[in-house]
């Protein structure tokens, strides 16, 4: 199977295949990037679209310094902070988690809601950590180059969320255990 | 968790279950994990969270997603492969991010351009401030005669005398305040070409003054026949030019023609008629004169005094905000007195160089025609004899004095040497005496 880099390197060459394979590969983790994180499921597609739009356009310009999901992503959370800021300067409602979950998710849909509202209750730094590994599976050092800020920072927002969370989630119905 | 008991940290474990361990480190924690039920509490924990946020799924991605990616990657095709190389292609790489904004491109590039034109402008209005407020024509138009105006005052010593004034400002007459005017004019020509000049000596110079500055020299040699009039002429002369006389010194010896050195600070474009009027003094004997250019020295100077008041402001702000420690105020204090002494210092060398392109030098040298004169009658017997006993008696008073002043300078060593040579040579002579007694 060919690797992701591989891939994105023959798409730089100009191997339309190549970019047919990488979509499929992504297309789910890209839409749940946005879909995790927007209220408007028709706004989180567009920022999907966009965000493959992205790394076909800018693939003349991908260099092999990191691996592509780290580049994928970067990509797609620039994207995501940039419609933030458009979004809070026309003061539309712009929450960071949706609403309502979607219909056809296959997890109970109260437990999926107390998960969501659990995560929604974090600080925003470590959530965003917390979501980049839980969701996108990063390594702390591909955390630390999208977030710009140290790996250390990372790892300890990170612990402190996962505590958090897991404090949140004790305090519900088959609750975890507990070291103090 | 306390670290006498647990020898890794919690994030230490949590980083073991992302897999971000070196191996060495992971098989330590993992050891620990099997000894130790608490931190494998913890770490059964933390993947209990993660397996509650593995539960959060959305839905699949739309059908349009593809369909809506593939019609806009239609409206442009794929990329030229390695478009561009080298350089360029490494600009290219560089200036990506900006390659969207060229709106924001466009507009700075018109501010630029405005900012450079109003620039522009304003030099060459400062420019031509600058030339109307030339020197030559200031003194042409303000017509410095000054025909009323008095004569410094002179020291007369012995048969040398000397007149001495300070070179800038001149004194306080009626020329003077003319030549402080201008002076003061000078300045303001000084200040705008500070101001055109930009404050980075990186980019110097971009101006030019409107015509060079010139310190100019001359130096006449003139023979007079009556020389008794010459010195109220030559102060007759300065005055009249609306310069003044920085020193004069005459000197009549007793065997030679007398002579007149004096310097002369004229203005510099009555110069030519100054000098016209002191060769009509006598004879020419010598005659030269010379101009140095100093505008690049005018303009260097300008542009670091310029430099360095920015930088003692700088300083000065950076005092003013600063909030450190003492000694960090005391190094800024004492930087800013260094600063001070050298804008002082630059200050003055520009005010000197100012007066040397306002006021043009002249060394006047006047001497007499010399006329030898006969030897008198020598002088008569008693006259000699006269001075000869004079002659005799100074002799006579410098021997007693100098014996006097020989005493005077030995007579502590002689007697210290007495005291400590008399004992000896006392018991030497009674020696002396008792072995001469029995043989005689």
């Amino acid at each position: 199977m060919t690797s992701d880099e591989q891939l994105i390197l023959e798409l730089k060459q100009g191997s339309e295949p190549a970019f047919t394979e990488l979509f499929l590969r992504y297309r789910e983790r890209v839409w749940g990037f946005f879909r995790r994180r927007m209220n408007d499921a028709a706004r989180a597609e567009e920022l999907a679209q966009e965000t493959f739009l992205a790394v076909f356009r800018g693939a003349q310009r991908y260099e092999p310094r990191a691996s592509f999901r780290a580049y994928l992503f970067g990509i797609a959370f620039y994207i995501l902070a940039a419609d933030r800021r458009k979004s809070a300067s026309h003061q539309t409602s712009a929450h960071v988690l949706p609403d309502e979950m979607p219909a056809s998710s296959g997890m109970n849909q109260e437990t999926t809601l107390c998960v969501r509202q659990a995560v929604e209750r974090l600080d925003g730094g470590e959530r965003e950590v917390l979501m980049l590994r839980e969701f996108e599976e990063l390594s702390y050092e591909e955390i630390a180059k999208i977030l710009y800020v140290p790996v250390n920072t990372v790892r300890s927002r990170l612990f402190r969320a996962r505590m958090a969370l897991r404090d949140i989630l004790t305090a519900t119905p088959g609750s975890l255990g507990g070291r103090k | 968790m306390n670290s006498s008991t647990h020898p890794y940290e919690q994030e230490v474990v949590m980083a073991y279950l992302d897999g971000e361990l070196s191996a060495d480190r992971a098989s330590g924690v993992a050891a620990h994990l099997r000894e130790c039920a608490e931190c494998a509490e913890l770490a059964e924990q933390m993947q209990g969270v993660s397996v509650h946020l593995a539960n959060w799924s959305v839905e699949p991605a739309p059908a349009s997603l593809a369909s809506g990616l593939e019609a806009a990657r239609k409206d442009r095709a794929l990329p030229k492969v390695d478009r561009r190389k080298g350089i360029a292609g490494w600009l290219d790489g560089r200036f990506a991010p900006l390659r969207g904004r060229w709106i924001v491109g466009a507009v700075g590039a018109a501010a630029v351009a405005v900012m450079l034109l109003a620039v522009g402008v304003q030099n060459s209005r400062k420019e031509s401030n600058a030339t109307a407020l030339s020197y030559r024509q200031a003194i042409e138009s303000k017509q410095l005669l000054a025909p009323g105006a008095h004569a410094p005052a002179v020291a007369v010593t012995g048969r040398n005398y000397t007149q001495s004034t300070a070179p800038a400002p001149p004194p306080s007459d009626n020329a003077s305040q003319m030549a402080a005017e201008l002076y003061r004019e000078r300045a303001q020509i000084s200040e705008n070409l500070e101001n055109d000049l930009p404050a980075s000596r990186g980019s110097l110079p971009t101006f030019q003054p409107a015509e060079p500055m010139i310190a100019r020299t001359a130096s006449v040699s003139v023979i007079v026949k009556d020389f008794g009039p010459v010195e109220a002429a030559v102060k007759a002369i300065a005055l009249r030019h609306s310069g003044y006389i920085a020193s004069l010194n005459t000197a009549s010896p007793q065997d030679s023609a007398r002579t007149l050195s004096a310097t002369l600070q004229i203005p510099s474009a009555q110069l030519e008629s100054a000098i016209a009027e002191l060769k009509q003094l006598g004879r020419v004997d010598q005659e030269t004169q010379s101009g140095e250019e100093v505008t690049k020295e005018f303009t260097d100077r300008a542009a670091r005094l310029k430099n360095a008041r920015a930088t003692e402001q700088r300083l000065l702000d950076v005092l003013r905000e600063h909030t450190g420690k003492v000694k960090d105020i005391l190094d800024a204090e004492q930087e800013i007195a260094r600063v001070r002494g050298e804008i002082e210092q630059m200050e003055a060398d520009q005010r000197a160089l100012q007066t040397r392109i306002d006021f043009a030098t002249v060394q006047l040298s006047v001497q007499e025609e010399y006329k030898a004169s006969l030897q008198g009658a020598p002088p008569s017997t008693a006259t000699r004899l006269r001075n000869a006993a004079v002659v005799g008696y100074r002799s006579l008073i410098e021997s007693v004095i100098g014996i006097g002043v020989f005493a005077l300078q030995a007579l502590p060593i002689l007697l210290l040497w007495g005291i400590i040579l008399f004992l000896p040579a006392r018991w030497m002579w009674k020696r002396f005496r008792r072995t001469a007694a029995p043989q005689s």
